[in-house]
């Protein structure tokens, strides 16, 4: 079929999926740049106040209006695109476009425990065992901490986190902080690994992200934060956590308005302190579960925010930060695995650059390393599904159907040696087993499966480990830390 | 001898040509043909056995390990004289009367061959007085027999009942598969075996074999 000429052929080699058309986009981009310069927001940051009004906003106190060019400059200012690099330092993930990439969540409250079953306060060796997880997971490409450690100095557990993090994965890694202080450290602590600020700034292994506080709030340590991320020429995440019909309007639209506005302010004061700062634009959004008034994490408007506002940071041209595989459910059941499927494939499918969020339950509260090793298995499934079906000569196969004809089988063609591994996607969790062999298996369910499958990575999986001398130095910048607060706590009293 | 190394690597690789070629190469050099068999294409498909299994290896790529220890072995037989000929038994092999599935029972019927076994495939559409024949003709160890479709699996009892009836029941082992059929069903029609696929269908044929030399 190769001679043939055929006019007006249309290619979609990956499935096509869009919420919002190309002037919907524009509705929510202008509906966010209209709350800023007629509503404007709070913001609780001397610094960046006086940046703002040297630039042209008006300031009345804590209230800034933003004039609409001043945003669309900063918008046209920042990368349309952010590379982040592993921490040997190739590139790991190009955030833009459509390009989709995965990761866990930060700060949930409770772990669950992969070998005890139980829910308790995470601990740092947790998140040693996150980051072996993460690093062994071949569809997960980033770290997050999934739960704040609450065996070290409260006031440190950014940096305890991020200490075990480091040591224990190659991988990027996204993180937080308390205050700028912690900022300072676990960036000091980041510098010691790449041999210097420098280094580290050419060639970002970390991000680091910070919230608003909806609506139309910032807060000194959330916008500070920011900034001095940025000056140290760190990528920043700017990110609001919305609920419908609670902090936003109860319609999507609106929600979707407040959001890109929240996220726009932090753009803002970052480009202006900053001219091309690499930004991602953020936003969880979802409604408040009106009975419970939890932020559903497994709601079908999540699905829909989350999708709608991923293509409007595509129609402005930022990196956005995605969210998936996250689950209301507080077991990893039926309702688990309907949930993070169905966002993982709708975080794929709507191009979010940076997906987070992955292993989250229970809304959020509860980590779950076995929670990431299934949504790694669907995020292969999903994978498999968005590289989409490939039409030419050789997979058309007309020879090769020609030659086996009526009757024949494929099994033993070069053909499907040549093709069936790239073609399928191999499970790694779902069973396929006919049932006798199943049961001499052990009759097993996904969940045993899962908690097998975990457990011997985080028995099993040893990433190469830092030099020695960098070791060394993480433990000096941590005791520094550990001295600072200690200093500070004796002073309150 | 690492010839015989690089010989278990193209079965398990499914290089035709390149086992050929090494198994050429080795005969000239002098080797004998039973070390060629022993040390070369056996281990490799042992291999390739414990990889499917494992879930490192595919049906495809089996079958392609199967052809090369075909092929190898084509050109090995004129070598050997008869009663070296290794063989771990007889197997006659059909898809009962009425069913035209042919590619399930051709996979067992190759995976049997690959694990050394002598196979007489009687195709498609096997009435019972076939079978009967077959079996008195051929002598096998074992009598395996296939159906694809719920209607068609009943045959397969119609066939055990002929061979009761003709006093050759006791004579062959009747091992049965298929995508309808069950242990249960294979228990109920008096067959001796059941297998839920052709790598199982191999491997309990093997034992069938064990049990009939032992006892």
């Amino acid at each position: 079929m190769g001679n043939m000429v055929c006019p007006n052929f249309k290619v979609c080699v990956t499935p096509q999926f869009e919420v919002l058309t190309q002037d919907q986009r524009q509705q929510i981009y202008f509906g966010a740049l209209e709350i800023l310069a007629r509503t404007g927001a709070q913001i609780h940051d001397e610094r960046t106040l006086e940046l703002l009004q040297q630039n042209g906003c008006q300031v009345e106190g804590t209230r800034v209006y933003f004039p609409r060019a001043l945003v669309e400059w900063a918008v046209a200012a920042a990368p349309s695109y952010v590379t982040i690099y592993d921490r040997n330092g190739r590139p790991a993930m190009y955030l833009g476009g459509n390009n989709v990439y995965f990761g866990p969540g930060p700060t949930n409250t409770f772990h669950l425990d992969p070998f005890t079953g139980e829910r308790r306060k995470p601990l740092k060796t947790d998140k040693a065992d996150v980051a072996r997880v993460v690093d062994a997971l071949p569809n997960i490409d980033y770290a997050m901490d999934l739960g704040t450690p609450s065996d070290v100095t409260s006031t440190l557990a950014d940096v305890h986190a991020f200490d075990a993090m480091v040591r224990n994965t190659e991988k990027p890694i996204v993180h937080w902080g308390f205050d700028v202080e912690q900022y300072e450290d676990i960036i000091k602590m980041a510098a010691a690994v790449k041999g210097g600020l420098e280094q580290l700034a050419r060639r970002p292994f970390i991000v680091l992200y910070s919230e608003s506080s909806p609506p139309l709030v910032h807060s000194k340590e959330a916008i500070a934060k920011a900034l001095y991320a940025a000056e140290m020429g760190i990528p920043v995440i700017y990110t609001p956590c919305v609920m419908a019909g609670a902090t936003a309007p109860a319609t999507m639209a609106g929600t979707l308005a407040i959001t890109v506005a929240e996220s726009l302010a932090g753009l803002t004061a970052v480009q202006l302190l900053k001219k091309g700062a690499p930004f991602i634009m953020g936003g969880v959004i979802s409604i408040m579960d009106m009975s419970s008034t939890i932020l559903s994490y497994g709601a079908p408007e999540f699905n829909l925010l989350q999708a709608a506002l991923a293509e409007v940071a595509h129609h402005i041209g930022l990196p956005v930060f995605g969210t998936g595989g996250c689950i209301d459910s507080k077991v990893l059941d039926a309702q688990a695995a309907a949930e993070a499927a169905q966002s993982i494939l709708l975080s794929a499918l709507s191009g979010a650059n940076l997906v987070h969020d992955c292993g989250y339950m229970e809304f959020g509260s509860t980590g779950s390393v076995e929670l990431l090793v299934l949504d790694d298995e669907i995020i292969g499934y999903v994978k498999r599904i968005m590289r989409g079906i490939n039409i030419d000569d050789e997979s058309l196969a007309l020879e090769v159907i020609d030659r086996v004809g009526p009757g024949g089988h494929f099994l033993g063609e070069d053909h499907t040696m040549a093709h069936f591994r790239t073609e399928t996607w191999f499970p790694t969790l779902c069973d396929r087993r006919r049932y006798d062999d199943w049961v001499a298996h052990g009759s097993t369910s996904l969940e045993q499966r899962l908690k097998e499958k975990t457990q011997a990575i985080i028995r099993g999986h040893q990433p190469r480990p830092l030099p020695d001398h960098v070791l060394a130095r993480l433990d000096e910048i941590v005791s520094a830390a550990e001295e600072r607060e200690a200093a500070k706590a004796k002073k309150r009293r | 001898m690492s010839n015989f190394e690089s010989l278990s690597k193209a079965v398990i690789a499914g290089n035709v040509g390149q086992a050929a070629e090494i198994t050429k190469n080795a005969l000239d050099l002098g080797a004998r043909p039973m070390d060629i068999l022993n040390l070369g294409l056996l281990p490799g498909m042992a291999v390739v056995g414990d990889r499917f299994k494992k879930g490192d290896m595919f049906v495809p790529e089996v079958l392609m390990a199967a052809r090369v220890m075909q092929s190898c072995m084509e050109i090995l037989k004129p070598m050997l004289v008869d009663e070296e000929v290794p063989s771990a038994g007889t197997v006659v092999i059909g898809t009962v009367k009425g069913d035209l599935h042919d590619i399930g029972k051709n996979l067992v019927a190759m995976m049997l061959e690959s694990a050394g076994f002598r196979v007489v495939n009687l195709g498609v559409d096997v009435p019972p007085e076939k079978f009967a024949s077959a079996i008195r003709e051929h002598k096998p160890h074992i009598l395996g027999m296939s159906a694809l479709l719920t209607t068609t699996m009943l045959r397969m009892k119609d066939t055990i009942e002929l061979l009761e009836e003709e006093g050759l029941r006791d004579k062959v082992k009747v091992i049965v598969g298929g995508a309808p059929v069950t242990r249960d069903f294979s228990e109920e029609i008096r067959a001796d075996g059941y297998a839920p696929d052709a790598a199982s269908a191999a491997e309990l044929a093997k034992q069938i074999v064990g049990f009939s030399v032992s006892s």
